[in-house]
């Protein structure tokens, strides 16, 4: 079976791609594990200064694997939370590391999925990409993400994204702040995304990392509390019979 | 002075007092505060907009200048931070159309709604100082919305800006280009909430709220900042000259 990411390091730039094209990338438990290995792996030995994260296939991130917090599929109601859990770690994790993180939108980058984009220092899409927090419409709560949001785009506009729900555009994304840089179409994405990063990594390492520690101290991204409760309230909301029933429906169709 | 009409699941209230472009006195707000906690019991999403040819032009200033004691700014002071928190507690969504001007104390009450949308060419700001009155009150739920830059220049510059820059700096999240757009474009968002399932939206507001809230608990400070400065000279000598 293919490997769930694929980390490859050439020179000063690292690219975690999460591989689960099938299934566009969701998260299942494998793909989080696989991810925190890699994470770990940059974390300790890595010299690169720049990590792309990005997606194969068409879409960068689908979001949580639904089917597996489906408890009618899997008769486990415990899954959802390891998995929200789970996420919540490794959001920490990335926001951590000491290599500035450039988030790649190849496609579809959805809740849980565009809610690791704003955990990255910097994101890069294309117009036709699509992003979103249609948590909402499926009736759960995207708690473990909210605080990245907020950080991301202000409270105001995170407001009215989360609460809002379905997709918008890589143009409307760029418009309130969720992309950083934009490019024309997906042909554009991968050298709009080298050149960044290698912009990025003329940077000294050491003034690249002291400086986003501080962001994270200023913003305090390094609260952990707010984002692992998240992970319980967003839980217990998505174990309610009618976010289940929103599920359920949602899969069937 | 204030009208409330149920459509659906949808509470649409209205500031109604358009002869004076729904300036705000003292019982209009106790008034809107009732109005606003009795229908997050009996609808799923709230609308708040204006009658007549504005929003709100903020506190009625002639009512001011006519209680050279200030109790009338005070008690407007007040009610205007207890309506921006029980729209900020409610458990249902909150969405404000601004048609015209929000202005002042009327610009205030954008703080404590969850969605916010304009007319391109309205007027929004916060021009009190020139009154000798602090919009200290408005400044938490204010930075627990939008950027640090932009409040501090809003909140100490008396200029008023259009409803396009607004959705700039994240004062407003969305514009409609004709006036008259506006309450069918704030229903419709609000009808949108309306059919997601409630539980999903309830959870994600309360923990919003909870993630602000380190900002948002300085809106008492901001309040009593206000309140400290009513009745001064300055105040009343600036507020008198209004009316000369």
């Amino acid at each position: 079976m293919d490997q769930p990411v694929l980390l490859e390091t050439n020179g000063l730039i690292a690219t975690l791609t999460i591989n689960r094209p099938n299934a566009r990338n969701a998260m299942s438990i494998e793909i989080l594990d696989a991810m925190h290995k890699a994470i770990d792996e940059l974390a300790a030995t890595s010299t690169a200064s720049v990590l792309i994260l990005t997606g194969a296939g068409k879409a960068f991130c689908a979001g949580m694997d639904l089917k597996a917090v489906l408890i009618e599929l899997s008769g486990d109601a415990s899954v959802g939370e390891e998995l929200l859990t789970n996420l919540a770690k490794l959001t920490l994790k990335i926001r951590n590391l000491h290599q500035i993180v450039v988030a790649s939108v190849n496609g579809a980058a959805i809740g849980g999925g565009c809610g690791l984009t704003c955990v990255c220092d910097v994101t890069v899409s294309h117009k036709d990409a699509t992003l979103g927090f249609p948590e909402v419409d499926l009736g759960i709560c995207p708690a473990v993400i909210a605080p990245w949001v907020v950080k991301k785009l202000g409270a105001g506009k995170a407001r009215k994204a989360m609460l809002m729900g379905g997709v918008m555009s890589g143009i409307e994304a760029f418009d309130i702040g969720l992309v950083d840089h934009l490019a024309e179409d997906r042909n554009g994405l991968d050298e709009l995304t080298h050149t960044l990063a290698s912009r990025l990594a003329t940077g000294g390492p050491k003034a690249l990392s002291a400086t986003k520690k501080l962001l994270n101290e200023l913003d305090g991204s390094l609260e952990e509390t707010m984002v692992l409760k998240g992970a319980k309230l967003s839980a217990s909301v998505l174990a309610t019979p009618e976010a289940q029933k929103a599920l359920a429906s949602r899969l069937k169709r | 002075m204030i009208q409330v009409e149920y459509q659906d699941q949808i509470a649409i209230v209205s500031l109604n007092r358009p002869d004076k472009r729904n300036a705000l006195v003292p019982a209009m707000l106790e008034q809107l505060d009732r109005e606003l906690k009795d229908c997050a019991h009996k609808a799923r999403a709230v609308v708040l907009v204006g009658k007549g040819k504005s929003f709100c032009a903020g506190f009625d200033l002639k009512m001011c200048a006519d209680d050279p004691g200030g109790e009338t700014m005070r008690s407007l002071l007040s009610g205007l931070s207890t309506v921006v928190r029980t729209m900020r507690a409610m458990e249902i969504p909150v969405v404000l159309g601004v048609h015209g001007a929000a202005v002042a104390g009327g610009c205030a009450l954008l703080g404590g709604a969850d969605i916010v949308v304009a007319d391109a060419q309205a007027k929004l700001g916060y021009p009190v100082v020139k009154i000798g009155v602090s919009p200290a009150v408005s400044a938490a739920f204010m930075m627990a919305s939008i950027a640090a830059g932009p409040v501090r220049t809003r909140l100490l510059d008396t200029e008023l800006i259009s409803g396009r820059d607004a959705l700039r700096i994240g004062l407003v999240h969305e514009v409609v280009e004709q006036p008259a757009d506006l309450r069918k474009r704030t229903t419709e968002i609000a009808q949108t909430l309306t059919r997601k399932p409630g539980l999903g939206i309830q959870a994600t507001k309360a923990w919003l709220n909870e993630i602000t809230q380190p900002m948002t608990n300085n809106a008492q400070r901001g309040l009593e900042a206000s309140l400290a400065l009513t009745g001064s000279p300055e105040e009343q000598e600036r507020l008198a000259k209004l009316w000369k």
